[in-house]
Parts: structure tokens; C-alpha cells; sequence
């Protein structure tokens, strides 16, 4: 029986301690200063694909959320458990009255709330400044985004912290987990297009394959919030919306988003309370 | 209190715990005495659930395999080597306090009873191994558990603070706890323990009342003796005819193992006998080589 009084106290703990890990600092800090200077580009040059106010900062955004929320998300997932392994504080930890459990899910709640703390920052400050600056316009899209962005966060933590939950060292988990970074953000995109060309595959199978990176899905989502039509992607878009309608793309990508939180966290818990039951 | 019924526990092939069997009843204090690699951490790991084990293990009426958040409640850990997070004193002992769900004032005495006020501002990476080592058992006696699990626990001290930390746990035996701990030192045991547990390669070999194991095992010491090497034979002569044998060292001394008791008749035979001993030194025979000799002379299922 999980006790959520404990899960709220793990909660607490990590979320402090993140908050004064000085590289959590160092890149909240980035994330938002490049936020903001992107905002500034945006709002100050002449158009971007047509879009104005909200919607160029969102546009804008795309590329640095996808770059910069992997990677804090799935280092940090690959540190929360093979850390405290190595370090030997999680067998101090479970010699108290606590579960594994509870642990997991405290560990996870509370780095997952570190990170929305440091998009919500990032995208709170950009925001903030573009609303000064009279742009208000199209801003449920941006908040949309930084939903989305919330989600991928989601995805990739629990990828992450399947890697740590497999993993003794912290260095393997780290070198798991910057390749899988490396392969969702730069091999996913060339994979797709290799795979594609070496193997003549159809847009169904294109989509598929996009859909099987939860960054890919994060990119078409993102896309699609800023143009439901979809055009943008090309055949692939117009293969998925005219297969699924416009909101049926949407809650399929989203589902896929909720799917790579939920699976590959569910591996992990199991890995780390059943299969590996000492420490 | 604690009732351990053929507990196994195997690490790869390596058979760490075989078939141990023992109980520690109320407010009783007992030892694990054993040499490295007897099994002593691990049993008290398996007593905190930590670690899987075969046989069961019931503490206060519940089996710890089924019941480990209750039985753990039940009990205070102090490492043999602490390991905590990136924290003030203050701050871990008040996340241990709260997972324990014990009051502020509570958290407040932990730090005050074990000396730790004046340190609760620093980060716990600042303090030296017997600050850690008190802040252990500051965490440990948080709840006021019943049990204390104590792993070695003055291993990282100095004399001065062993003392003064073994006046401590003593005062929470005479409080009534039952406290169950491993060690390597004979003097901490003759201490604190009601009851010894003799461990040797994973197995009991030995319960007995401290009394009782410092008559078991000859208590010895080793002489060093500085003496000319003109008088090494008239020396050496007379160490055997009391009954002893000396191992020369490469610059010339000589070493004699001797009981407690008789050191100071070798030294008197030596200058009765006008052998010029130019110096001196006595040295302990550390916990560790006599728990060896007395393993080996009991084998390992103590018979």
C-alpha cells in the first residue's frame, strides 16, 4: 500500500534539491535567456511564414524546445536512479519505512515538476515580454506549445529514467542516455529520410516510423498547433489528415506522447520494484 | 524482539549468510563479532528488508519480507559507512524526521542529543567521519524506534568521540531498546553486548555472554623487545625456557607473544637474568587476528 504522505515528502526533496543543482540552474537560465532572445528575433523581423504575435514566438520556439528539453529530461532521468545507486544514499533511503514505490514515483513527480518549473520560466518570461510588447495575438497557440513542451518533458524524463533503473553506474546511464538523445533529436530525422529513400517506403509507413520518435511527434504536434491544415509536413500531413480528420491527428499524436510517458515509465517502475528488488 | 530462522543468503555463488539462526529478546544488546566477510552487514541488511534472503525473519511478531515498511519503522540504522545527500544537517535529519513522521522538537532533540546543534547549518559533505557518524545515529534515533541496527558503528571514529559515542548508544540500552550491533572491537562489545554472536564464513559459530568470550579466546599480546644483538642468545634462551618463542626481526629485534597477565614476567625474567632489554613496546593483537584463531579452532559450524 503506497503511503502518499511519503511520496509527497520524496516529492519535496527533489524538487529542492534540483532547484539548487547548479546545472538545473544553468540551463533553466539558458533555456529562458535563449527563450527571450528568440522571442526578440521573432517579434522584430519582418514575418515568419505568416505568422504574428503569439504564433511567430511559437514557430520560433520549436527548434530550441526540441533541442534543449530532451536533453535536460533524459539526463536527468538517467541520473535519479543509477545516482543514488552508486552514491549508495538509495539503500540508505529504503533502510527507512518507505517503499520502492513510493520512491519511483516520488523521484519521478518531483523532477518532472522541476523541469515544468524551468519550461514554465522559460516560456513565462518570453511570454511575458511579448505581451509587454503588444503582441498578444495567437497566444492559446503558445501556450499550447508550452503544454506540449510539458508533455515531451514527460516522454523523455520516463525514458530516462528507464535507462537509470537498468543501470549500476551513472556513467552507462549517461552514455545511454546521450545516444538515445542524439538519436531521437539528429538520427531521427536522417533515419527517417534514409529509411525512406533506401527502402522506398509509402507515407504510411513514414508516418509510422515518424511516430515511433516521441520527438517527431512532438515536432507534428507542435506543427499542427501553429497549422491545423498540416500542410507544412508535406504528404505525410496530408496522409494523416485525411485519414484521421484534424482532430483525430492531434489526440493521436498527443495519445503517442501519453504512451511514451506511460510505457516506457511502467518498464522502469517494474525494473526497479520487482525485477531488481535489492540495492 | 528479533527471531532469525534459517536465514540464507547467497550473492552470485558466494554464500553469504548459511542457515543462521538466532533471537534477541527486549532490551537486549547483542554483537556481531566476526572477521571481515562473515556475514554480519549483510544479516543486518537482510533485517531491514533491504536485501532479499531465504528463511524468515520476524521482528515484534511480523515477518520482514511481507511487512517491511512496518518492521523498518520499527527500526534505527546506523551504516558502517554513511552515505547522505547534498543537505545541511539540519535539512536531512528534518527529510528522514518527515518520512518518519516525527515532529519538529523531535527532529530539534535528535541534533541536540548527539551534538550536532552548533553543525546543523553545514552540508553534510562538510562534516568529518564522526560528525557523519553522529548525524547516523541522530537520523536512527529519530522515531524513538524500539530497535537500533548499529553496522560497525564507531569504525570512523577517534578514541575521543568512540567514548563519548559508546556512552551514548549505552544510554539507549539502559532506555530500554534493544539494540543489535557489529563490531571488531573486543573493549565496545565488553561495553554495550549482553550477548555475543560469533559469525565466521556466513555461519554462527559461537553464542556467548561477553564474559564467557574473553575467556574463550586467550587474550594475548606481542612484546617487541629492543636488545643488543650481543645478548640475543642469553635473550632468546630465556624466552624459551619460559615457555614462549621469539621471532627475530630483520634489524634485530625480537617479537614474544605472551598473555596479558605474563608480559610483565618476560620482562622481568630478561632483567633478573642481566639480558639489557633497551626498550620496549607492548601491542594489542587486534580483534580481527583473534576472532580469526578462534573461528579456526571452533571450524565453521562452531564445533
Amino acid at each position: 500500500m503506497m503511503d502518499i504522505r511519503n511520496i509527497n515528502v520524496l516529492v519535496r526533496k527533489e524538487v529542492r534539491e534540483s532547484l539548487k543543482n547548479r546545472w538545473f540552474i544553468l540551463y533553466t537560465a539558458g533555456f529562458s535567456i535563449l527563450a527571450l532572445l528568440v522571442m526578440l528575433f521573432a517579434t522584430s523581423s519582418g514575418g515568419l511564414g505568416g505568422y504574428s504575435g503569439f504564433g511567430r514566438i511559437t514557430a520560433s520556439l520549436i527548434n530550441l524546445v526540441l533541442f534543449f528539453i530532451p536533453l535536460i529530461s533524459i539526463v536527468t532521468g538517467a541520473v535519479s536512479i543509477s545516482g543514488e545507486r552508486e552514491n549508495k544514499t538509495l539503500a540508505f533511503l529504503l533502510s527507512h519505512p518507505v517503499s520502492k514505490s513510493e520512491v519511483f514515483i516520488g523521484k519521478f513527480t518531483g523532477l518532472l515538476i522541476s523541469i515544468w518549473v524551468s519550461i514554465v520560466l522559460g516560456f513565462g518570461l518570453a511570454g511575458v515580454v511579448a505581451a509587454l510588447r503588444g503582441g498578444s495575438e495567437d497566444a492559446s497557440r503558445y501556450l499550447m506549445m508550452a503544454l506540449l513542451s510539458a508533455l515531451l518533458a514527460a516522454s523523455i524524463l520516463s525514458v530516462g529514467f528507464l535507462v537509470s533503473s537498468l543501470s549500476r553506474k551513472v556513467a552507462s546511464a549517461m552514455g545511454v542516455a546521450v545516444f538515445l538523445w542524439l538519436a531521437f533529436i539528429v538520427l531521427g530525422d536522417l533515419g527517417i529520410m534514409g529509411t525512406t529513400i533506401a527502402m522506398d517506403l509509402g507515407v504510411r509507413q513514414v508516418f509510422v516510423l515518424a511516430v515511433i520518435n516521441p520527438v517527431e511527434v512532438f515536432k507534428m504536434t507542435a506543427v499542427m498547433t501553429l497549422s491545423p491544415r498540416f500542410e507544412v509536413l508535406g504528404p505525410v500531413g496530408i496522409y494523416a489528415l485525411r485519414t484521421f480528420g484534424s482532430a483525430g491527428t492531434f489526440w493521436l499524436l498527443s495519445g503517442v506522447m501519453v504512451l511514451w510517458t506511460a510505457v516506457p515509465l511502467c518498464i522502469a517502475m517494474l525494473s526497479f520494484t520487482v525485477w531488481r528488488r535489492e540495492e | 524482539m528479533i527471531k532469525i530462522n534459517d536465514v540464507s543468503k547467497c550473492f552470485g555463488s558466494l554464500r553469504a549468510l548459511d542457515g543462521v539462526s538466532t533471537s534477541v529478546e527486549r532490551g537486549e544488546a547483542v554483537a556481531l563479532l566476526g572477521p571481515n566477510g562473515a556475514g554480519k552487514s549483510t544479516l543486518i541488511k537482510c533485517l531491514l528488508g533491504v536485501l532479499d534472503f531465504t528463511g524468515e525473519i520476524i521482528v515484534d511478531g511480523l515477518g520482514v519480507r511481507d511487512n517491511s515498511k512496518l518492521t523498518k519503522a520499527l527500526m534505527g540504522y546506523v551504516p558502517q559507512e554513511p552515505a547522505f545527500y547534498d543537505m545541511t544537517v539540519l535539512e536531512l535529519v528534518g527529510f528522514f524526521g518527515s518520512l518518519r513522521n516525527v515532529k519538529r522538537e523531535r527532529i530539534m532533540e535528535a541534533i541536540e542529543l548527539t551534538g550536532l546543534t552548533e553543525h546543523a547549518g553545514k552540508h553534510c559533505s562538510a562534516l568529518s567521519g564522526g560528525m557523519k557518524q553522529r548525524l547516523s545515529f541522530a537520523i536512527a534515533m529519530l522515531s524513538d524506534a524500539p530497535i537500533l541496527l548499529l553496522d560497525e558503528p564507531t569504525s570512523n571514529l577517534d578514541a575521543f568521540v568512540r567514548t563519548d559515542f559508546l556512552r551514548l548508544i549505552r544510554d539507549f540500552k539502559e532506555n530500554g531498546k534493544t539494540i543489535l550491533f557489529s563490531s571488531h572491537r573486543l573493549d565496545e562489545v565488553e561495553f554495550l553486548a549482553d550477548r555475543v554472536v560469533v559469525m565466521n564464513s556466513g555461519r554462527i559459530v559461537l553464542e556467548c555472554s561477553p564474559h564467557d568470550l574473553t575467556k574463550q579466546i586467550e587474550h594475548k599480546t606481542r612484546i617487541h623487545l629492543e636488545i643488543p644483538s650481543s645478548s640475543l642468545p642469553a635473550a632468546d634462551s630465556v624466552i624459551r625456557e619460559l615457555g614462549y618463542e621469539a621471532v627475530t626481526l630483520n634489524c634485530g629485534d625480537l617479537i614474544v607473544e605472551t598473555s596479558v597477565e605474563n608480559k610483565m614476567g618476560l620482562l622481568s625474567a630478561l632483567i633478573r637474568r642481566n639480558v639489557p632489554v633497551t626498550d620496549f613496546k607492548v601491542e594489542e593483537i587486534s580483534m580481527e587476528e583473534l576472532m580469526l584463531a578462534l573461528v579456526s579452532e571452533r571450524g565453521n559450524d562452531g564445533h
